[in-house]
């Protein structure tokens, strides 16, 4: 590891949650203008994550917030893979184990609500990871191997072979953000049903540290979608900020259904659009590197 | 030295058996104890000897061929009595055929004139499976049958021991030899047993299932058999090796599909798979060592040791889909079942079929995969299993939704079932591992990557979901704890198999695994370890990574902790649980009070046994068809 590795690190681990702040005060003041409100201040999510350090640590059971910790480590560990372009099926499966420990973490607690919004976020998981997977496999078709530097030598866009598996990671972007018509597991607005679905008994320094892991996964997800046009650093972040309008602007044009509906759209539409796109991969043999 | 290893592997255990019938049952856990020893030092001392060939000739081998000719009539005619007391008339067929084929054997095919042993590094890693899971299993039985005869009213512990411990000796032998003709009483002998101890019980659903898993076993039992008529007959192949190392592989591609369906049928592949699922009605130690650890693992041994006569061909990659959809179609079960036994069970035959699908694959690193995962897949079934035992002791149930709120009533056995669960589905664990592995090599084909994408999804799926039941906190505390040295050292000592091996996988690959790929295929994989990577040509898994990160969050965990002093407090529940006893009631719109229960999702009216059973054995079978049609293409 030399210096430069360091300094990569050091600048995820302080600019990511900044810009993940930054991702998440966008969006709210988004939102809110789309719904016809003034809205908070841009570093309204700073201001609340500071003002949860400074509550009581409320727990149910001893043991909840060690998830917390999983999660956040493990987010920041995949981002980390992610900046230094390693394996791309061993990242998805980094990020799953701090998915998983989420999931866990809100059953842990036991009460009726966070098991229901487990639940249904371990359906979610069941709706995006073969997608997840179906992308990795999209990546080592086009450049022969699943190490993401290989990206780095691209003579074109992923986007130019994978178009209809851009299209299904847009969705699986929805289901990670949690947003309007698939947040059925927590919400970050105030119309669940579950209360705060599997984040319920978390409060405080617990959930201060479950949103500063989001600030990480927002980064890490429109990461993966910067990929897509790896080659030309404004062209990928074109895409991330497109995925990122999508994902709020669905978040405010659909409301929810149920969470059996997610599985169908998914496991119908975004599944066999994936598949057909590897097939053309399969028949092409198209290489981009 | 190692001929006499192979032959102590071979009577030791049968000196055991005949040891728990002739001693009385209080020393039982001291004989399981000695066991236990003998059987790690036995298979570690096979290890130390290294590999190679070992002939049987002479005079030696004349009493031997009559020993064995002598317990395969035996076999027969035990099955014969068994079929025709219990009416079974479709056992009773079966075995009219097996013992038709038998004769047919012994006087038309030329005879051999010496057998041989064959020890390589899949030998190995199967006897260590066998010898140490296999023994820890057994110790763990004496700490758990004497509670589990008494619920029952039984005492049939001398023909438990003595079975499991015979098991076990053919079990060695099955691994080790190499003259088809011996082995082919070995995997009778593991179907007999398997048959004994499912109709443990004696009760009805006992002896039907028994007999269900008699009945399939026999069908690939005639198979085997078949298989080795047209070798011995046609080809004068009379050794698993030869098959291998046979110039015209093509040629033998017709006995070599008879000798996957055994295989198939002995790991319980689709359409085979009813007989695992009846064969958890058996005692947990049995269903831990027969049905997930061990002998589930012969099917998949041998169709690992055919890799040589199908890698590449068209055969091979209709053995890949056919693993891969049973992979796919069982973890759908699985999805579905809440009793936690069925739950392994489909995972477990959905994990052969994995094992099935790499080896189909046939490259370098797919085999590769493949041996690893019986290894892997191997401890963290036994352990799982074990748990559940020990779980069904504590709280009186297998039901999933039962579990909940096991960890505040045994922390210390929900701690290990957690650790057999996350290791079947979360990096750095060996069985991710090889998962990936075997994920990247398909990516060669598209329809085996496809299912493999949507069955690991459905893998994470359920045992996330059993996971989150067992770790979650709930208030009632209906459990009887019975913290037995027998018990919890083979739990303890599994759990800390799991973590070890995956720790040295790479160790592990490079003395065991490399050399048996390049054995079967001539050629080894290129993977590399450098810098706790596994890394090969197409991918590299950090795991030596994330088994720092995991310590480093440990310890921030710890450090953190007492920054916020925790303030215990009840559950959130809207307001409405104002009863002080029990803090999941609720008021409900008539002024009364209900009780909240919440369960997992199961998702029964899609992936639900009726739903998907009929699907699987058409599609199955349709593929079995295939890989006969693709063998005779071949030719």
């Amino acid at each position: 590891m030399n210096s430069l590795d360091i300094v990569k690190i050091v600048l995820v681990l302080i600019g990511a949650p900044i810009l993940g702040c930054l991702i998440a005060g966008i969006d709210r003041k988004l939102t809110s203008r789309l719904q016809g409100r003034v809205g908070p201040p841009l570093l309204q999510p700073y201001y609340d994550v500071m003002k949860l350090f400074q509550k009581d640590n409320m727990i149910v059971n001893p043991s909840q917030n060690f998830y917390v910790v999983l999660y956040v480590v493990f987010v920041i560990l995949s981002l980390l893979m992610l900046v230094f372009k390693m394996d791309i099926l061993m990242i998805i499966f980094v990020y799953t184990i701090s998915s998983v420990a989420l999931i866990v973490g809100g059953m842990s607690t036991g009460s009726p609500y966070a098991r229901i919004g487990s639940s249904r976020e371990i359906m979610a998981i069941l709706s995006y990871e073969p997608i997840l997977i179906l992308y990795a496999l999209a990546i080592y078709l086009l450049t022969g191997t699943f190490n993401l530097s290989a990206l780095d030598n691209a003579s074109s866009p992923l986007l130019f072979y994978t178009p209809l598996i851009f299209i299904s990671m847009l969705f699986v972007m929805n289901i990670k953000f949690k947003k309007s018509p698939f947040d059925y597991s927590t919400s970050h607005h105030a119309h669940q049903e579950l209360v705060k679905g599997m984040l319920t008994e978390y409060s405080g320094p617990g959930l201060a540290g479950i949103e500063i892991g989001h600030f990480f996964e927002y980064v890490f997800l429109l990461a993966l979608m910067f990929l897509f046009w790896n080659v030309n650093i404004v062209m990928g972040l074109l895409l991330a900020v497109i995925a990122f309008l999508f994902v709020i602007i669905m978040d405010n044009i659909t409301a929810r259904i149920y969470w059996q509906w997610m599985l169908k759209v998914s496991w119908t539409i975004l599944l066999v659009i994936s598949v057909v796109n590897i097939l053309f991969l399969y028949v092409t043999q198209v290489k981009i590197v | 030295m190692l001929n006499t290893t192979i032959m102590l592997l071979i009577a030791a255990p049968i000196l055991f058996s005949l040891l728990f019938v002739a001693l009385p049952k209080s020393l039982y856990k001291i004989l399981a104890w000695a066991f236990f020893i003998v059987g790690t030092v036995l298979s570690i001392m096979l290890v130390l000897d290294g590999t190679g060939k070992v002939e049987v000739a002479g005079s030696s081998f004349a009493t031997f061929e009559s020993i064995v000719l002598i317990l395969e009539a035996l076999i027969i005619l035990y099955v014969l009595y068994v079929s025709a007391k219990h009416k079974n008339w479709p056992t009773l067929g079966l075995i009219v055929i097996s013992a038709a084929l038998a004769a047919y054997t012994f006087t038309s095919v030329p005879k051999v004139e010496s057998a041989s042993f064959n020890i390589d590094q899949l030998s190995q890693v199967m006897i260590l499976i066998v010898n140490i899971i296999g023994t820890a299993i057994i110790l763990f039985a004496t700490g758990y049958m004497n509670h589990y005869e008494e619920h029952r009213h039984l005492n049939r512990q001398k023909t438990f021991y003595f079975t499991m411990s015979f098991f076990l000796a053919a079990m060695n032998g099955l691994v080790m030899v190499d003259t088809l003709g011996w082995l082919f009483l070995f995997w009778e002998i593991t179907t007999l047993c398997s048959f004994v101890l499912i109709s443990y019980n004696q009760d009805e659903e006992g002896i039907n299932n028994g007999f269900r898993a008699l009945a399939l076993n026999l069908v690939g039992g005639i198979t085997f058999a078949g298989a080795i008529i047209l070798l011995g007959t046609k080809f004068d192949i009379v050794t698993l090796s030869g098959i291998g190392t046979s110039a015209t592989a093509a040629a033998v591609a017709l006995p070599v599909v008879l000798l996957c369906i055994a295989g198939f049928a002995k790991s319980a592949q689709m359409p085979f798979q009813s007989w695992l699922l009846g064969a958890m009605v058996a005692p947990t130690p049995v269903s831990a060592l027969l049905h997930s650890s061990t002998m589930v693992n012969a099917g998949v041994f041998l169709i690992v040791k055919l890799v040589p006569a199908f890698a590449g061909t068209s055969l091979g990659t209709a053995i890949a889909i056919y693993g891969s959809f049973t992979f796919v179609m069982c973890s759908a079960l699985a999805l579905s079942q809440r009793n936690a036994k069925r739950v392994l069970a489909y995972s477990t035959i959905a994990n052969l079929g994995l094992i099935i699908a790499s080896a189909g694959i046939g490259t370098p690193l797919a085999v590769a995969a493949a041996i690893m995962l019986i290894l892997f897949h191997a401890i963290s079934k036994a352990l799982l299993f074990l748990c559940i035992g020990e779980i069904e002791h504590t709280i009186g149930s297998r039901d999933i939704e039962d579990m909940s709120g096991l960890i505040k009533k045994a922390p210390l056995l929900t701690v290990l079932t957690s650790l057999g669960m996350i290791s079947m589905l979360l990096p750095p664990f060996g069985v991710l591992l090889t998962k990936w592995v075997s994920m990247e090599v398909a990516s060669s084909n598209p329809i085996v990557s496809v299912f493999l994408i949507l069955g690991s999804a459905l893998t994470t799926v359920y045992y996330v979901k059993w996971l989150g039941t067992i770790l979650s906190s709930s208030m009632d505390k209906n459990a009887v704890l019975h913290p037995k040295l027998e018990t919890y050292f083979p739990l303890s000592f599994l759990g800390a198999c799991i973590v070890v091996t995956s720790i040295l996988v790479f160790t592990i690959y490079d003395y065991f695994i490399k050399p048996q790929v390049a054995i079967l295929l001539n050629i080894a994989p290129t993977v590399t370890g450098q810098g706790g990577q596994f890394t090969s040509e197409i991918g590299a898994f950090a795991y030596a990574l994330i088994f720092i990160v995991l310590a480093l969050a440990i310890l921030i965990y710890l450090a953190t902790k007492n920054m916020f002093t925790p303030r215990p407090a009840g559950y959130y529940m809207c307001g409405e649980n104002n009863l002080e006893k029990d803090k999941l009631m609720f008021r409900n719109g008539l002024c009364s009070y209900d009780k909240s229960s919440v369960s997992n999702i199961y998702l029964q009216n899609t992936f639900g046994e009726n739903k998907l059973t009929t699907l699987g054995y058409v599609i199955s079978l349709l593929l079995i068809v295939i890989a006969f049609a693709a063998g005779g293409g071949v030719l």
